[in-house]
């Protein structure tokens, strides 16, 4: 910092004794604010402020210059734990996704800096979701790991600290990344595994509701207040069958289940209504017994779930074709282009609806958690409890970045990479991936103050809404918590296969659906061997 | 050479202890083997071992690269192997046979498969047609081969999107709000089972008939002029000139171009998984989709690789009998 100045002034032509005066003016600049007791605190807050401000709030999107500029001034935390060109040499390989233009795209920029600060060299592993998960599992089946670090999703953790591929977060990587700071649901035990932390958290994924404000109120079609259980979203569906959109004149639609598979991912939209009729707040469980592994997908619950799904394409309460709508469908083509007036989305809705160019709902979108129910029921116990009940489902549990056990031999690679990941799974840094186009929601307690938003040019009463739903979810007390299981997309897969089929009447009811769900989870629980997935369900329920 | 092979494939199936970590010991030693074969020929045979250096490298390479793999692919199809299964690989007999036997979604996706086969007989209905067309005195006639052409040159997930995704989009889309012009209420494309496996159809073949159209054109174009004018001479009309000349003339062609055809479509998944995910319920499902789907989303190896073998056979058998059968109608009468 002082070469910095030093020769910022000699290129300013400065005498020494006006360099002089000027240093002393500047000490007792930097001693007041100390003095007064909130020094560092600016400091840190000047960082977060000059972020936010790249590009700034309708600017356009941001550039690999801006992913850049972010990075070099977030760099603060790593050059307080290693010396320049400390990693001089070294090199690392980083595999990650390339969904939409963003996750390592960004990371390169974000790194761009770091390399040039420490000296190492990082080569990028780039793949699309699609495939993503098969390059992993082969590579964890094949014992061909070649990849120093890795962006995963905590539902992987089972299949790879499960099978010791990782390597142990060093103490000084928790201290850099204040992991104190992450919201409640990431703590221990998601990103640990067998008392061991492995995930430095850059992600914080959950489901919330998304509706069409203009649809509710005193004298609108959907009604004068906001669904808050499933079943009055099944109702105000079904009453606005016939009706006509406020927005775009097209026929009016209630909420937007998706009745296609997305490579398993779909599943999670069947368990958004599932997970308000039987995650118990008693019983972390709600996928599977956590003593047999034998699934709950066909309990009276779960065919609940299904059966309102099966009731609303009875009705003809759901656009046309949407048993070809998958998650993205209903997101991205319909819900934000105006069609729908309800439904359930990870957070890229919300920072979507108002940044995207095809969305027209912008103005007109409000956020909530999770609908609940009017009854629960207790998986345990094999009744309904006539309780009302809540469960916002903590979806993928966010994407995390963790190092490989490839790098646990050698010493300087090793701090190297967790170094790296460290950057990016810094606190300030994070605060940007959060506020604008990245791939990744608010996951931090820190993200959540909305006047810093406000200040970066944010409209309030927006990011308050949106970013409270998500805030909400992550610290509702009966949060239906994923399981960190291996082979947990494959259950979610095959499910979508028998959902398609009842869903297309192939089945004669929602409970034949389940039970045929429930008989390939069974086949599934027995190819990937019973007892060790009870242990690791157990494990990654914190039983 | 092959007490290395055979040490290795007793220690992968859990029959010895003894044995090589991976694979690579038994392909260094297949090379050794196979550069000292060659050098042995040479040694060996003087000029003629020199000759058949020709084709002995190559021939050694093909064995690799097809007879290796598809031994291990017959030893994985009888494996449980799924990539999440802490156990690994384990030998399981028939299992996986008898799991096929028993599969729906895979017997569901075959029953397509004579579907979508059947549709070539309209695809070539259609190809005939303009390959007539552009065969005939028309105008812009090299300007329509080229158009037709085009299709072709996509990419099918290209056609997915601009087709399955944009024009047929049940909103928006050109074709539905056509639709809705000439009355149709809820112009779904993929919303039911038979309209929807008839648009994968109908995309794939708009895809695929100028594969045909062009073989069927260079066809007509080598029938030699003298023979219409034959039969013209001899009071044939236009209809009875194509179905007395022309026709039996293409029939070597055309059978050509159908079982080529047969083979492309057999493979047909990319607009299926790009557009349908073989839904609703299935009834888009290609055999081909279906083992991507166990394969990719399920990691089940063992039983995806006896899936792909079987539907190998099957298509080797029918190809088979397809082509006795073309080869018979395609026999001069005498």
């Amino acid at each position: 910092m002082k070469v910095d100045l030093y020769e910022a002034m000699s290129r300013a032509k400065l005498s020494r004794r006006r360099m002089l005066q000027g240093s002393a003016a500047l000490g007792a600049m930097a001693a007041m604010p100390t003095a007064m007791g909130y020094g560092p605190a600016m400091a840190q807050d000047s960082v977060r402020a000059q972020i936010l401000a790249i590009p700034g709030v309708g600017n356009g999107s941001p550039t690999d210059a801006d992913w850049q500029k972010v990075g070099e001034l977030c760099l603060g935390a790593t050059k307080a734990n290693v010396a320049e060109g400390e990693f001089a040499g070294v090199e690392l390989t980083f595999m990650g996704l390339n969904n939409q233009n963003l996750h390592n795209l960004l990371f390169r920029g974000f790194l761009k800096p770091w390399e040039t600060y420490t000296g190492a060299k990082i080569n990028w592993i780039d793949l699309a979701q699609a495939d993503y998960n098969p390059r992993l599992q082969q590579a964890i089946a094949t014992g061909t790991v070649d990849f120093d670090i890795i962006e995963m999703g905590a539902p992987f953790e089972g299949e790879t600290a499960g099978k010791g591929m990782l390597d142990e977060m060093p103490d000084w990587v928790k201290t850099q990344i204040e992991a104190d700071d992450l919201v409640g649901y990431l703590q221990p035990p998601v990103g640990t595994w067998d008392g061991k932390s492995y995930r430095i958290t850059i992600d914080g994924d959950c489901h919330t509701f998304a509706y069409r404000k203009d649809y509710f109120g005193e004298g609108a079609i959907g009604g004068a207040e906001v669904p808050k259980t499933w079943q009055e979203v099944n109702a105000v569906s079904r009453a606005l069958i016939g009706q006509t959109d406020p927005l775009t004149g097209l026929p009016a639609h209630g909420y937007l289940d998706p009745l296609k598979g997305w490579g398993g991912f779909g599943f999670y939209f069947l368990a958004n209504r599932a997970t308000a009729y039987v995650k118990h707040p008693d019983d972390r469980a709600w996928l599977f017994d956590p003593d047999t592994m034998k699934p709950r997908v066909n309990n009276e619950g779960w065919v609940q779930a299904i059966q309102d799904v099966m009731d609303l394409i009875a009705a003809g309460a759901y656009p046309a074709d949407q048993i070809n709508a998958d998650p993205g469908t209903t997101g991205f083509s319909q819900f934000l282009a105006g069609t729908g007036s309800m439904l359930m989305w990870w957070g890229d809705i919300g920072s979507s609806a108002r940044t995207s160019d095809t969305s027209v709902v912008g103005d007109v979108v409000g956020f909530g958690i999770n609908p609940g129910s009017s009854r629960r029921y207790n998986s345990v116990a094999g009744a309904w409890e006539e309780t009302a009940n809540e469960a916002p489902l903590m979806a993928y549990i966010g994407w995390g970045i963790y190092v490989t056990n490839r790098v646990s031999g050698d010493e300087k690679k090793r701090k190297a990479a967790w170094s790296a990941a460290a950057h990016l799974g810094g606190k300030d840094l994070s605060l940007w991936t959060a506020a604008y186009p990245s791939g990744f929601q608010p996951y931090r307690n820190s993200h959540f103050n909305y006047d810093e938003w406000a200040a970066a040019g944010y409209d309030k009463d927006f990011v308050a809404d949106y970013l409270g739903s998500n805030a909400d979810s992550y610290n509702h007390p009966n949060a239906a918590i994923e399981p960190r299981i291996p082979g947990i997309f494959q259950y979610y897969s095959v499910a979508e296969d028998e959902l398609a089929k009842g869903y297309s009447g192939q089945y004669a009811s929602a409970q034949e659906t389940a039970d045929a769900i429930a008989a390939a989870w069974e086949k599934i629980t027995d190819q990937i061997g019973r007892d060790s997935q009870i242990a690791l369900y157990k494990a990654s329920l914190g039983m | 050479m092959l007490l290395v092979a055979a040490a290795q494939l007793l220690h992968m199936t859990g029959s010895a202890e003894f044995g090589f970590e991976n694979w690579r010991p038994t392909l260094y030693t297949y090379i050794t083997w196979a550069i000292c074969l060659c050098w042995g020929q040479v040694l060996l045979h003087g000029e003629h071992g020199k000759r058949t250096l020709f084709v002995l490298p190559a021939a050694l390479f093909v064995i690799s690269l097809t007879v290796f793999p598809l031994l291990f692919g017959l030893i994985i199809a009888f494996s449980d192997w799924n990539l999440s299964s802490p156990d690994g690989r384990s030998f399981n007999g028939l299992e996986n046979v008898r799991q096929m036997w028993a599969d729906p979604f895979y017997w569901n996706a075959m029953l397509n498969m004579v579907w979508y086969v059947l549709a070539i007989l309209v695809e070539y209905a259609i190809a005939f047609a303009l390959a007539l067309a552009l065969n005939a005195e028309i105008r812009a006639r090299k300007f329509f081969r080229v158009a037709f052409l085009l299709p072709l040159m996509l990419s099918p997930v290209a056609v997915s999107w601009m087709i399955g995704k944009s024009m047929l989009e049940p909103r928006f889309g050109p074709i539905a709000s056509l639709g809705r012009a000439l009355g149709w209420d809820d112009p779904s494309f993929f919303g039911s089972p038979w309209i929807a496996k008839a648009t994968i159809m109908v995309m794939d073949a708009w895809t695929f008939i100028p594969f045909m159209m062009i073989m069927i054109l260079a066809g007509l174009q080598a029938i030699p002029k003298e023979l219409h004018e034959a039969a013209k001479v001899d009071g044939a009309n236009g209809w009875r000139a194509f179905w007395e000349v022309t026709f039996p003339m293409m029939l070597p062609v055309s059978i050509t171009a159908i079982l080529i055809r047969i083979i492309f479509k057999l493979k047909l998944a990319d607009i299926v998984i790009a557009v349908t995910s073989g839904g609703p319920g299935g009834a888009t499902d290609t055999v081909t989709s279906f083992i991507f789907r166990e394969y990719r989303d399920r990691s089940n190896v063992g039983y995806g690789t006896l899936l792909a073998m079987v539907y190998l056979v099957v298509i080797v058998i029918a190809m088979t009998l397809l082509m006795k059968f073309a080869e018979r109608i395609s026999r001069p009468r005498t």
